[in-house]
């Protein structure tokens, strides 16, 4: 049911056909706003912001991290500093002069003995840029509107007010929560300022007149505003960095503003997936055997297991082990470095375990993950059960999990197979007469001893091919810089060479972009003397250990096998039922609704919507009923469910 | 690679904030991106785009496309971005393009005053025509278009096709308001809006700051996948042919025959990543005229057209 190879179809489209917009402006500015291209609709394209929109909501997110990445925030307000310049010289001068105040706070340089106190500074620096960030925008904001002059022409209006509109959207997180009345009151004014610019029609047909004077009396709610609260903007010292809007008499001091990730930001599994392979049907499991393999697929693929924020922002494990392997697009900007990787001992996910360091790591394959303890890329578990509930607990802040979910995500994990791979013998050894002469090569130089090595080992001394390619063992080769990354002292996880083709990139923090880059930096790094043939080989060699039979699934739909794995997680229900597990069915029913959502804009024949928003509410008040105790109803809304999927099974595609 | 061209290439990926003033500055321009010499000849094809897209990132993924169409025709295709429909069809008026891509309205106004005429219709989900739906939140209250008196909405532009024309003609038709463009609310809505965008139109709906959003039916693919659970379609238009590719008056017969074919190849399985830069599409069907006689009634009962 995991495998991935019988998802067959057409694809949906994801688009807009826009219609006709005469306005050359309009056309112009709404390429920018507007994005049309294909994709699997669960799938979330990235929201098309202006770039000073962008960089503001970057910045408040980075901001309010420990540690802050200074670089990204320096480049970010830069560019907002760029765009002020265009239109209002002065204001950019003197962004610019607190823009280099900001930087020195932030990061102060000791004096001769006297070490500057690095919380502080980070408190300190931050505070200011937001408070510069916040004032800079606000001024962009007003110079636009300001642009529009009693005899300005249609085009210079609509250009001005569309930027400053799309400028506006940089709040569009924080200001809806912290003062919804006026937020609402501005979206109107926008609406009534937009229709209000008429039309210059198609070739002079259907054009209708501006009135600028409507427009000017509607903008200037949203300048007055905006001045008032944030010309002059100065951010207290409060927990979180947010643009307080004090002077309004709507502002909702208490108000909870949700977390959202910052623009850059991609946690979509990738399309297609990688190829799944469970042990389980290899060996022809029935379902009575695989309640526990069941309830752990339901709780990798589950967010409910998981504190705030990541609960709401629906991470799972599955989220960057898509698959149980990896995702490599997956990132965040502030937490991430390269792509497929992120910090996990962050502020943002689990502020209590937080280890004050950016340390992304790459985010490991978990194929043949049985075969591979100890976990963690420093090795620090040695168990995967004890690596599986720090994840939940300390990295995601979640709470503490029932034993049973503990024994079901352990039981599905032990079932990830390494993908088959012809071109080895079961020694570890290739496989002659499926491989490169280059590769044979390879494989000589991997079991060769270099003495500048490690005091003599050669590579498969560590990643021993009779054993997976590992030796249990943690080295430090290195790879971690110098000495900078407490984390990882004492070395790191020999990593497994299996399925690893389709991984990259590679090392612990995914610094190395390819496994020929892979084979040089052991090159220089140990002097092993290999010339360009021997590198060649060696990569050839490391490309056949990797390999392995379709490391990707062939197609990008993948409705028809969500809905079976639902399926295979609501299998649980009645062991869970008999159980008394009453926690583990909410979970259970929250996560299926959850998916059934995000995955039935999938469906290729929207005509078929219905059934699925049917199956939805099914699930829904199946969760209703059980959080009311009527077990009765919740059993007969889950066998509704199954009876509505058996019936249109071959529709759901 | 034109002066115009270098220009926005070099400002938009180091400062992306000056992109929208610049292009604004460039309205009056004929075209955004100009490669194409006054006389080009006949020995080769001249294609105008419309930037419903980032024109950079446009410009970049139709160039496998017209490869193809090159490679196909055995003529050189030379292809640029043009600032609106309008530059477009002035373009093929003087001669400058010879084919382009056009949404419904828009083509019968320039079928109209310059006679360019379409030959090929896009298809999306295996169809060759959409719609324009009235959608609102869930929970509203809002059950029918009755509903909607004395309530607000928004629609997308005032000359837009799934975003005006064909939304206004769903409340005329309902009996709701009068057929008039020029007081669209009629005696019915307490307020219509034009967003400027479907995406600003149906997020004004979503927000709840209007009550109802007249747009095109895909207007709901740029909401979250959580946000389309709140909204529902409670009507839909009259069928709105799919947006299609249009030839300039005057265009050679052979090349015409040559582009048509060729553009219908890329329906081939093989060729269908291809299609994806052309706005979307699934893939192209032939058309004429007549098929656009039921948008040019619609635009004749508003006024767009005069007889």
């Amino acid at each position: 049911m995991k495998c991935g190879l019988k998802t067959p179809g057409a694809r949906l489209a994801l688009r807009v056909k826009h219609s006709l917009t005469i306005s050359a402006w309009l056309l112009a500015a709404g390429l920018l706003v507007m994005s049309f291209r294909p994709a699997s609709a669960h799938i979330v394209p990235p929201e098309e912001l202006h770039p000073v929109a962008e960089s503001y909501r970057r910045v408040s997110f980075i901001l309010n991290l420990n540690p802050v990445l200074w670089p990204q925030v320096w480049s970010d307000m830069e560019r907002i500093q760029k765009a002020l310049g265009a239109v209002d010289l002065p204001g950019a001068k003197k962004y610019s002069a607190e823009l280099a105040t900001a930087k020195r706070v932030a990061q102060p340089v000791g004096r001769g003995d006297e070490e500057p106190d690095m919380v502080v500074a980070r408190k300190n620096g931050s505070r200011l840029a937001f408070s510069l960030v916040t004032r800079g925008v606000t001024s962009l904001l007003i110079s636009r509107l300001d642009g529009i002059k009693a005899d300005s022409n249609r085009e210079e209006v609509k250009s001005r007010l569309n930027e400053a509109r799309r400028v506006f959207q940089a709040f569009a997180e924080t200001l809806p929560h912290l003062d919804p009345e006026a937020w609402k009151r501005m979206q109107i004014h926008w609406l009534e300022a937009s229709s209000h610019l008429g039309a210059a029609g198609v070739m002079g047909v259907g054009a209708r007149p501006m009135d600028l004077g409507k427009i000017r009396e509607n903008t200037a709610f949203i300048r007055r505003y905006f001045h008032a609260n944030f010309s002059g903007f100065r951010a207290g010292k409060e927990h979180r960095f947010l643009p307080r809007p004090v002077a309004s008499e709507t502002y909702v001091e208490t108000a909870k503003v949700p977390w959202r990730l910052p623009p850059g930001s991609d946690i979509n599994k990738q399309l297609p997936r990688p190829r799944q392979i469970l042990g389980m049907a290899e060996r022809g499991a029935s379902e009575a055997e695989t309640f526990l393999i069941a309830l752990g697929d339901m709780a990798f693929d589950s967010a409910e297991i998981f504190g705030e924020p990541a609960r709401s922002l629906g991470v799972s494990c599955n989220t960057c082990h898509n698959k149980g392997v990896t995702n490599p697009k997956l990132f965040i900007p502030g937490l991430s470095r390269e792509k497929g990787g992120m910090d996990v001992s962050n502020s943002f996910f689990a502020g209590h375990a937080n280890n004050g360091l950016h340390d992304p790591l790459d985010t490991p394959d978990l194929r043949g993950i049985r075969f591979t303890a100890p976990y963690g890329r420093n090795g620090r578990f040695a168990s995967l059960r004890e690596f599986v509930r720090n994840v939940i607990v300390n990295e995601f802040n979640g709470p503490e999990p029932d034993p049973m979910i503990m024994d079901g995500m352990i039981a599905y994990m032990n079932e990830f197979e390494f993908l088959p791979n012809p071109k080895l013998k079961k020694s570890g050894k290739l496989n002659p007469g499926k491989v490169s002469e280059a590769a044979l090569r390879g494989e000589k130089i991997f079991n060769r001893k270099f003495p500048l090595m490690m005091g003599g080992m050669s590579c498969a001394s560590c990643h021993i091919p009779s054993a997976n390619f590992v030796d249990h063992k943690r080295h430090n080769i290195g790879s971690t810089g110098e000495g900078n990354q407490p984390f990882h002292v004492g070395g790191l996880d020999t990593p497994t060479l299996l399925s690893s083709k389709f991984t990259a990139p590679y090392f612990h923090d995914g610094s190395l972009p390819t496994l020929r880059a892979v084979s040089e930096w052991f090159n220089r790094q140990f002097n092993l003397g290999l010339n360009r043939e021997d590198i060649v080989g060696l990569t050839s060699y490391l490309e056949a250990v990797g390999d392995g039979v379709q490391g990707i699934e062939d197609t990008v739909y993948t409705l028809e096998s969500e809905l079976e794995e639902f399926k295979f997680f609501l299998s649980t229900y009645e062991r869970l039922k008999q159980r008394k597990k009453k926690e583990l069915i909410t979970i259970l029913l929250k996560t299926v609704v959850r998916e059934v959502q995000a995955h039935k804009w999938d469906v290729q024949d929207k005509g078929n919507l219905p059934i699925l928003n049917e199956m939805e509410k099914k699930l829904n008040e199946a969760l209703r009923a059980h959080l009311a105790g009527d077990v009765k109803m919740t059993d007969g809304k889950i066998a509704a469910y199954h009876a509505l999927y058996q019936e249109n099974q071959d529709k759901l595609k | 690679m034109s002066r115009v061209m270098r220009f926005i290439r070099v400002l938009s990926p180091k400062a992306p904030g000056l992109f929208l003033p610049v292009a604004a500055l460039l309205v009056f321009s004929t075209f955004l991106f100009a490669p194409v010499p006054v006389h080009a000849g006949d020995k080769e094809l001249r294609v105008a785009f419309i930037p419903l897209e980032n024109p950079e990132k446009l410009i970049s993924d139709v160039k496998p496309a017209m490869n193809f169409l090159e490679k196909e025709m055995g003529r050189k295709v030379r292809y640029f971005i043009t600032l609106n429909y309008s530059a477009a069809v002035e373009a093929m008026i003087s001669e400058k393009a010879d084919v382009s891509f056009m949404s419904p309205l828009p083509y019968v106004l320039a079928n109209k005053y310059s006679g360019v005429e379409a030959v090929l219709g896009e298809i999306y989900d295996g169809k060759s025509y959409y719609y324009s739906r009235i959608f609102v939140r869930k929970g509203s209250g809002i059950k029918r278009l009755s509903d909607l008196k004395g309530k607000t909405i928004a629609y997308v532009d005032p000359i837009s096709s799934s975003g005006f024309m064909y939304p206004h003609d769903i409340f005329v038709r309902a009996g709701l308001v009068d057929g008039g463009l020029e007081k669209p609310e009629g005696r019915f809505f307490r307020r219509v809006y034009f967003a400027g965008g479907d995406q600003q139109a149906i997020n004004s709906m979503v927000g709840g700051f209007v009550d109802a959003a007249g747009v095109s039916q895909y207007a709901l693919n740029l909401l979250r996948p959580e946000q389309r659970d709140q909204v529902v379609a409670i009507a839909q238009s009259a069928r709105i042919p799919s947006h299609n590719v249009v030839v300039r008056k005057g265009l050679a017969s052979e090349i015409r025959q040559k582009f048509i074919a060729a553009m219908m190849k890329m329906n081939r399985p093989r060729n269908r990543g291809l299609l994806r830069a052309l706005y979307g599409t699934d893939g192209y069907v032939r058309v004429d005229h007549s098929r656009y006689k039921s948008v040019a009634d619609m635009a004749r009962k508003y006024g767009f057209l005069k007889e």
